[in-house]
């Protein structure tokens, strides 16, 4: 699978340059756009929690910083996953009639979102900034580790892409099942709340810290936040769940590739 | 088969596999509720397309690929390109494949030609540059000069074929498979296809071509093979396999004429046969149904002999509302006279036990011919007590023959000038 990737890596790059010229079709203002969508979540997130309900959490102040440092690497995994189920269907075209790698599809999209993460870190970048000012500590050298934890994040994610691409073209319903999934998904990752917040109440605490999104989001927020260097057993979990997703996503792949050409 | 083959397929077969039935409205929750998730990924249906073909093609040579519609032509070019997976067989292509199967195959419809051609050449196995290097040429090929920077889906049906074909041949493949898409483009492109293609022949390239043309295959092709239903039904000299082709085809449409005719014929009979021919309550019968010719029972007759049709008929209980009937056809079912008691202003007053019931036409004058007969007696509101058609039929001789289906009393008379040899 990732030699095939790798092979085909010239027109991986030709997709998701269109993928993202697409969205930002040809204007200045389309990449502003982009940012939208994350900007209205971390504000509407920050007036609900830190000044409605004035939620102290220890650990996450000022809490619209702890916020972008989650939500946006989530972002990324939830808009890949949506994108990439549709992707096979939608370019069903392709793959039914002409010699077309299908599992470029879903990764191209796992890609253009990654692309957009990337552009959406000068946020992120402003709001340590204008922490650091008030002598809050975030951030940090560890900062610099950012790249490491997409790095180990990528497989995951596409992991997970190739195999939701896959079982869209045989269940149609995937989508509406992911959409449930990942709302449910990002209220039991620990964005809106740090998981040192729930450890009084174990079975919450369980069942978060079981989910396989949790270990990423923690590397964010240490690296980005918290301005600590991740304890080596949170990144070896984070990279087992990425090898395991991985390695998942292929079989699933690889195992229906030879049904998609027929079913798309 | 022969070493230096550049394409070689071997004891070849495709089985489309559907999925159950209803797979179209599956859905992941209900696999997984009724537990059937690997159940609904296994095929249930399974539809051979290409069965045990064999074959090789050389280098430079073009082959070409014929059979009528669903005969896995089609199918087979996407085997050799590697779109789909043989189920059972072996196919060995030696060298790059550049494939056009279908209109406007492997094109994303919202984006401009231009980055079509690239995402075209970045699947063909060429890098960015490369792909530059050919660009100019590949417009130019195309003629579409005016549009590369237009989306794909504004382009016509010609124009894709055309953007298609100048990306194919100029990726400089070592197997080139074309499927029908050439008859798409007009006359002059289709020239310049052709040009091109016999051009890379003579380079040693090769050629697999599909197409429903037959002139043009005969023309092109140095071997042609005959697909029918999945089976490889004859591979050689292309004069020989078009020929029999055309026998063949020409036999499948005299036998579907000859079918198609039997079967109206068949049908036309199966209806006559379902409906009866008597019907009715029974409350009241017509037990027995004669035709009397000149006072005895007869069903042979001359034009204006005098006809009696007599009705014995039952009643089973007494009756205060009943109509008797009768209905003259010839045997294609054209009604030539029909009459009943209620149209000729009886009113029914009662019916009891047996009696008899009799129509006398004195002078029945009907042309020559055979006759059928029902006969009836029903309720005012037309619900049949007993109905019987076709009861018995007559038939009409005359001594002098004529058309139709009445003789009225007639006689020529001629005016002054008008003389005859012989009179009747």
């Amino acid at each position: 699978m990732l030699a095939r990737l790798l092979r085909f890596r010239g027109l991986l790059l030709i997709l998701t340059g269109r993928e993202l010229k697409a969205r930002y079709r040809g204007s200045f203002l389309g990449f502003f756009w982009s940012l939208v969508n994350p900007l209205l979540l971390l504000a509407v997130y920050t007036l609900v929690f830190d000044i409605v309900f004035q939620a102290r959490w220890g650990g996450a102040e000022p809490y619209s910083v702890f916020l972008v440092t989650g939500l946006f690497p989530w972002i990324w995994l939830s808009g890949s996953l949506l994108d990439a189920t549709g992707s096979l269907l939608e370019n069903s075209g392709l793959i039914r009639k002409a010699v077309f790698p299908a599992e470029v599809l879903p990764v191209v999209t796992v890609l253009a979102q990654l692309v957009h993460f990337v552009l959406a870190l000068p946020i992120a970048g402003v709001a340590l900034v204008g922490a650091r000012l008030f002598d809050y500590p975030v951030g940090g050298w560890s900062v610099f580790g950012l790249p490491l934890a997409m790095l180990v994040q990528l497989p995951f994610v596409a992991g997970l892409a190739l195999a939701l691409a896959a079982l869209n073209v045989h269940f149609k319903d995937v989508q509406d099942l992911l959409q449930n999934l990942l709302t449910l998904g990002f209220f039991l990752t620990p964005i809106l709340y740090p998981l040192s917040s729930i450890r009084q109440v174990p079975w919450a605490w369980a069942i978060v810290a079981a989910n396989p999104a949790t270990p990423y989001i923690q590397i964010y927020q240490d690296l980005l936040f918290a301005g600590v260097w991740p304890a080596v057993s949170l990144w070896l979990r984070a990279l087992g769940t990425s090898l395991l997703a991985w390695g998942f996503g292929c079989w699933v792949f690889a195992r229906l590739r030879n049904t998609l050409v027929e079913a798309a | 088969m022969s070493g230096d083959a550049v394409v070689t397929v071997e004891g070849v077969s495709k089985l489309y596999r559907r999925m159950a039935s209803g797979f179209r409205f599956r859905t992941l929750k209900s696999a997984l509720l009724e537990r059937s998730l690997v159940r609904d990924l296994e095929p249930q249906e399974v539809i051979p397309a290409v069965r045990e073909v064999s074959f090789s093609v050389a280098p430079g040579e073009a082959f070409g690929l014929i059979g009528s519609n669903g005969s896995g032509k089609s199918t087979l070019l996407k085997l050799i390109a590697g779109i789909l997976e043989p189920t059972e067989g072996r196919i060995a292509v030696d060298g790059r494949v550049s494939a056009l199967i279908e209109l406007g195959a492997g094109f994303h419809p919202e984006i401009s030609g231009r980055e079509n051609v690239y995402i075209n050449g970045a699947v063909l196995g060429l890098s960015r540059s490369e792909v530059a290097d050919r660009f100019d040429e590949i417009v130019a090929f195309s003629g579409l000069e005016d549009f590369i920077d237009e989306p794909v889906k504004n382009y016509s049906s010609g124009m894709y074929v055309r953007l298609g074909f100048a990306v194919a041949v100029h990726t400089d493949p070592d197997v080139l498979l074309v499927d029908e898409v050439l008859a798409v483009g007009d006359e002059a492109f289709a020239h310049r296809c052709v040009h091109r293609i016999e051009a890379m022949l003579a380079r040693g390239k090769t050629l697999l071509f599909v197409s429903h043309t037959l002139p043009l295959v005969e023309d092109l092709c140095d071997r042609i093979l005959w697909m029918e239903d999945g089976f490889s039904r004859m591979i050689g000299e292309p004069r020989r396999v078009v020929d029999a082709y055309r026998d063949a085809v020409a036999q499948a449409e005299g036998r579907r004429h000859r079918e198609e005719k039997e079967e109206a014929e068949t049908e036309a009979e199966a209806e006559a046969e379902e409906r009866p021919d008597r019907w009715g309550s029974g409350r009241a019968r017509l037990r027995e149904v004669r035709l009397l010719v000149d006072g005895a029972e007869g069903y042979a007759l001359s034009t204006g002999s005098s006809a009696v049709f007599a009705l014995d008929v039952e009643a089973e209980e007494e009756l205060e509302d009943f109509v008797f009937g009768i209905a003259i056809r010839t045997p294609r079912g054209v009604e030539v006279w029909g009459t009943n008691t209620e149209l000729e202003g009886y009113r029914p007053g009662r019916l009891s036990g047996s009696t008899r019931v009799q129509i006398h036409c004195p002078d029945l004058r009907l042309a020559p011919g055979e006759y059928a007969v029902d006969l009836a007696v029903h309720a005012r509101d037309g619900a049949p007590y007993d109905y019987r058609r076709g009861v018995f039929t007559f038939t009409v001789s005359a001594s002098r023959s004529s058309t139709g289906v009445y003789e009225p009393r007639h006689r020529w008379e001629f005016g002054p000038g008008v003389e005859w040899d012989e009179t009747g």
